[in-house]
């Protein structure tokens, strides 16, 4: 682990960006992929929330942090285009042979990388997906001076120690997640550079040129999304990757609300789906389950469905969880203590809730055949929950959807819903948003990204404890040799295995306090 | 932090290059019937590096200044030592001088952003003007001379112009940075190059040649106006930082015609001096009036900004509460609404501009009893919270608890009716 980078550049590795440690279900190894590449001077944030959604939709995701970011700007000096491309190129190789389809995507210079990645290695494994992509500088609000920089690039010196700085509108036409973005610059959080410098802007202007000159070689099928408002690119960019790669291969969605950061902006909904569709993935959401396409055979549907039954039968949430995509969704009836619909780290929270209830066992039982259709299984089953002084047995069905080895929903459908409200009791106020911890953790995550750097041990601690809290127990493949840091992090996460959430985020809490209280007497 | 020695040391060589540099384009600039200075740049560079700066760092542009004055006052013809000294001192007093009285109003660094600071430097420019006049005629006197008078007229005057034309050059632009995008755009910049070129042109045409054929009269006098109207031009589109730098450029092609007798100004002479007075006093307005506007339009985009940081605050406390607020003029019929109402109720506020609007969407079985609640609260009968439905353009339907309240005039009676919309559930 590179000491350098800071603690939130690592520790915000949270299960919706942590791209080294993929989740395979049943079907994992038939997985596809996506390769997805940041722009200048910045991070997976870049990309907003659509690590996060691609997960939800079954797919694989794999990105890297380029040459020169995730540090300090002044690391950028130095840093050649071709190292970029070597980058990405590396990366690929080493992900290519993974995935039976492996999709490329890039934001800003992310998205000229990928063009010339898919240029280079000749990609047909998948599509490509370039997010406004700067081929010309000539947005809106770009400055005035900025035909001059091809003569400052003349003064070897200059260039390396002249900074050009981010300024407002920050590339996002909406007000709130600008002012956003505005307090994480003031406050210092290193999800993008303030500045980069100028010799950083002449390698992007030769990737440029590198893009513009090859385009023509992209044989996938390409779409491109741009922003009509883009200030930095305008549309002139798209027009011209649509018209080099061919009206045949290459598509392009115009957005009409946003500006430059496209993935965080007004139109990000239209561009999650706009790429989702792409991609051939579902959209998850109980309306469109059937709609989409599974990606599953029945005899893994089949197969994948008893490993689920077998998680039930034990009744062991934590191991349900890990067959599913990170918002994994438990809808359960009735209006009562665990009644709702519990997604992605409140699927954590119910599983507590019901083993309070059942402090003598909770397990499905009594599976009866299942029925299939696309990628939902119907399973009768009934519902045991046992404690000193009562028993529930609630027969119903299971109703799981899936798409691509991965547990998208998981709705019970109680035969009798007055029965389990009568045992599990009225809902209880206080749960039915977080809870005191859950806020407390929540509060803590957010400091932890202000925290300033600290050792590797100390950044192990928080991530597998934030980990532990918030996904459970460490599942998938463990990373191989080559990659450690996310072996580290796997390996720290997994000594966590079985230690309650309330526990872990107890600890979590605990630790930032310390670490807050440590800085401040340092101060 | 303190800075090593040699940066410090580069530094001020850095102060004296340029002061030098400056007091050799004012000595090109001297009027040439009276041989005096029209202009002395000088001191608005050694000014200008000092308001640029805070306090403890205005060593420098002092021993820089120092250093160049002793200088310049050696290189002139039968340069002495101790007339060096005397000088340098004089201008290393004034600047300070003008430097403290400038720090008195605003706190440096100044960039010329606010009426207070544009204030703040114009005094600074006067008390280092006087200063040095004052100081430079007791010199005269002092070492013989008896021209007192006349030294501090030209040089409270050189001085005064020579720190306006100079000092908001290095005011402005030292808070220059690259942006990577935002600032002057592309097409302000266009329309403000247009009004630069027609600037600079309507003063090369005007100040260059016989003015007197060419326009005949005094025409070119009343023609010198012409340049001032396209000087704000430049300035609402360029800011302060283009102002400044059109007045410096503009202020030259005035001047050197006119050194030579040439232009509207060296037309009649009222007395020997008078183009030298009138030219002073008229690149003076013009760079003070680029500034004064570019100021203001500051404080204009500043108060926008202001406003726009307010409604985020305000868009983003209702949206985080799941809110709506109105305000609806119940004798005019006008409703505004706020907050984000294609999120809760899929329609756009700008479809929502009168109450009828608002109960078009009411679920039909709810809008009679709504209507005439809104009806009795035009009467002034606000009553406790509606609840009520509301069906959004794709057929679900939204629980609004809506509560109301009177705004009213001095004498009780009814102004507007102010609500506060809670968003309940979707069913």
């Amino acid at each position: 682990m590179t000491e350098s980078r800071s603690a939130e550049s690592r520790m915000s590795e949270s299960p919706a960006n942590d791209a080294t440690a993929p989740h395979p279900g049943p079907a994992g190894a038939t997985a596809d992929g996506v390769f997805l590449i940041h722009g200048l001077g910045g991070t997976q944030y870049d990309l907003g929330s659509m690590h996060k959604r691609l997960k939800n939709a079954g797919l694989v995701t794999h990105s890297l942090t380029l040459p020169g970011h995730g540090t300090k700007p002044e690391d950028l000096v130095g840093v050649a285009a071709e190292d970029w491309i070597d980058a990405v190129v590396a990366k690929y190789r080493e992900i290519r042979d993974a995935h039976p389809t492996l999709h490329l995507m890039g934001m800003c210079m992310g998205a000229l990388l990928a063009a010339a990645l898919a240029q280079r290695e000749a990609h047909k494994k998948g599509r490509l997906v370039l997010l406004a992509p700067p081929v010309f500088i000539d947005g809106w609000a770009t400055p005035w001076y900025r035909g001059l920089r091809p003569l400052l690039y003349a003064l070897p010196g200059l260039r390396n120690k002249m900074k050009i700085e981010e300024e407002d509108p920050f590339g996002i036409k909406n007000e709130q997640l600008r002012a956003i973005v505005k307090a994480k610059f003031e406050r210092g959080e290193n999800f993008h550079y303030r500045w980069v410098p100028l010799e950083c802007l002449r390698q992007v202007d030769r990737l440029r040129a590198m893009v513009m000159s090859t385009a023509g070689k992209i044989g996938c099928q390409t779409l491109v999304v741009h922003a009509r408002e883009d200030e930095l690119t305008s549309l002139r960019s798209a027009n011209f990757l649509v018209e080099k790669i061919g009206g045949g291969r290459a598509r392009m969605v115009v957005l009409e609300d946003s500006y430059h950061m496209v993935c965080v902006d007004n139109d990000r909904e239209i561009v999650a789906k706009n790429v989702l569709e792409f991609f051939g993935a579902p959209m998850p959401g109980a309306t469109t389950l059937l709609a989409n396409e599974p990606k599953m055979t029945l005899d893994e549907l089949g197969a994948a469905t008893r490993a689920l039954t077998t998680c039930l039968a034990g009744g062991d949430f934590t191991a349900v969880r890990a067959l599913g995509i990170p918002d994994l969704t438990w809808v359960h009836p009735g209006e009562n203590r665990i009644a709702g619909a519990h997604a992605g780290k409140a699927l954590a929270t119910f599983a507590d809730r019901i083993r309070q209830a059942g402090s003598r066992g909770v397990q499905f039982t009594a599976f009866g055949t299942p029925v299939f259709n696309r990628g939902i299984a119907l399973v009768p089953a009934t519902l045991v929950v046992a404690r000193d002084d009562a028993r529930l047995e609630s027969q119903g069905a299971l109703m799981c959807a899936w798409h691509a080895g991965k547990l998208l929903e998981v709705r019970w459908f109680a035969d009798d819903v007055e029965r389990e409200n009568g045992f599990f009791g009225p809902p209880d106020p206080a749960s039915s948003g977080p809870s005191a911890l859950e806020q407390a953790f929540e509060a803590a995550t957010a400091a932890s990204r202000r925290l300033k750097a600290t050792d590797n041990d100390t950044l192990l601690s928080l991530y597998s404890l934030y980990k532990q809290a918030s996904v459970g127990d460490a599942a998938g493949d463990r990373p191989g040799p080559l990659d450690m840091i996310a072996r580290a992090k796997f390996d720290a996460w997994a000594k966590k295995r079985g230690m309650p959430v309330d526990e872990a985020m107890r600890g979590y809490v605990a630790l930032v306090d310390e670490l807050k209280k440590r800085e401040a007497v340092a101060a | 932090m303190p800075e090593p020695p040699l940066s410090n040391f580069i530094s001020i060589v850095f102060v004296a290059v340029g002061y030098l540099a400056f007091a050799a384009l004012s000595t090109a600039l001297a009027y040439a019937p009276t041989d005096a200075w029209t202009v002395w740049l000088a001191s608005g560079w050694t000014l200008g590096l000092m308001l640029t700066q805070l306090r403890h760092r205005w060593i420098i542009p002092l021993a820089g200044a120092a250093v160049g004055a002793a200088i310049f006052a050696l290189v002139l013809p039968e340069g002495r030592l101790g007339d060096a000294i005397g000088y340098a001192a004089i201008e290393v007093t004034a600047a300070a001088a003008g430097a403290f009285a400038a720090m008195w109003l605003a706190a440096p660094p100044l960039r010329l952003d606010s009426i207070r600071e544009l204030g703040a430097f114009i005094a600074g420019a006067l008390v280092q003007a006087v200063v040095g006049a004052a100081l430079a005629a007791v010199w005269n006197v002092a070492s013989g001379g008896s021209e007192a008078v006349r030294t501090f007229n030209v040089w409270s005057l050189a001085g005064f112009v020579g720190a306006i034309l100079v000092a908001p050059l290095l005011m402005t632009w030292s808070a220059f940075r690259p942006k990577r995008s935002g600032g002057l755009t592309m097409p302000q910049f266009g329309a403000g190059a247009v009004a630069c070129l027609l600037f600079l042109l309507s003063l090369y045409v005007i100040f260059s040649g016989d003015t007197e054929r060419r326009f005949g009269g005094s025409v070119g006098t009343g023609l010198t106006y012409v340049p001032v109207l396209f000087m704000s031009l430049v300035a609402l589109t360029w800011g302060a930082r283009g102002a400044s730098l059109v007045a410096f450029i503009g202020a030259l092609i005035a001047l050197f015609p006119t050194i030579r007798d040439v232009g509207p100004f060296a037309v009649a002479d009222a007395f020997v001096g008078e183009a030298e007075l009138e030219v002073q006093v008229y690149v003076a307005i013009v760079a003070l009036t680029g500034l004064l506007i570019a100021t203001l339009q500051v404080r204009e985009h500043n108060a926008l900004k202001e406003a726009r940081e307010w409604r985020t605050r305000f868009e983003g406390a209702i949206g985080a509460h799941r809110l709506l607020a109105y305000e609806w003029d119940p004798i005019g019929g006008g409703l505004v609404v706020s907050g984000d109402t294609v999120a809760h109720l899929g329609i756009p506020a700008a479809k929502l501009t009168t109450v009828a609007d608002w109960l078009s969407h009411v679920s039909p079985g709810e809008r009679d009893a709504t209507a005439t609640a809104f009806a009795l609260r035009a009467d002034g009968a606000l009553g406790p919270a509606l609840t009520y439905r509301m069906t959004r353009p794709d057929g679900n339907a939204v629980t609004l608890v809506d509560e109301a309240q009177a705004i009213r005039d001095h004498d009780g009676t009814l102004y507007r009716v102010t609500g506060l919309v809670r968003i309940k559930d979707s069913e």
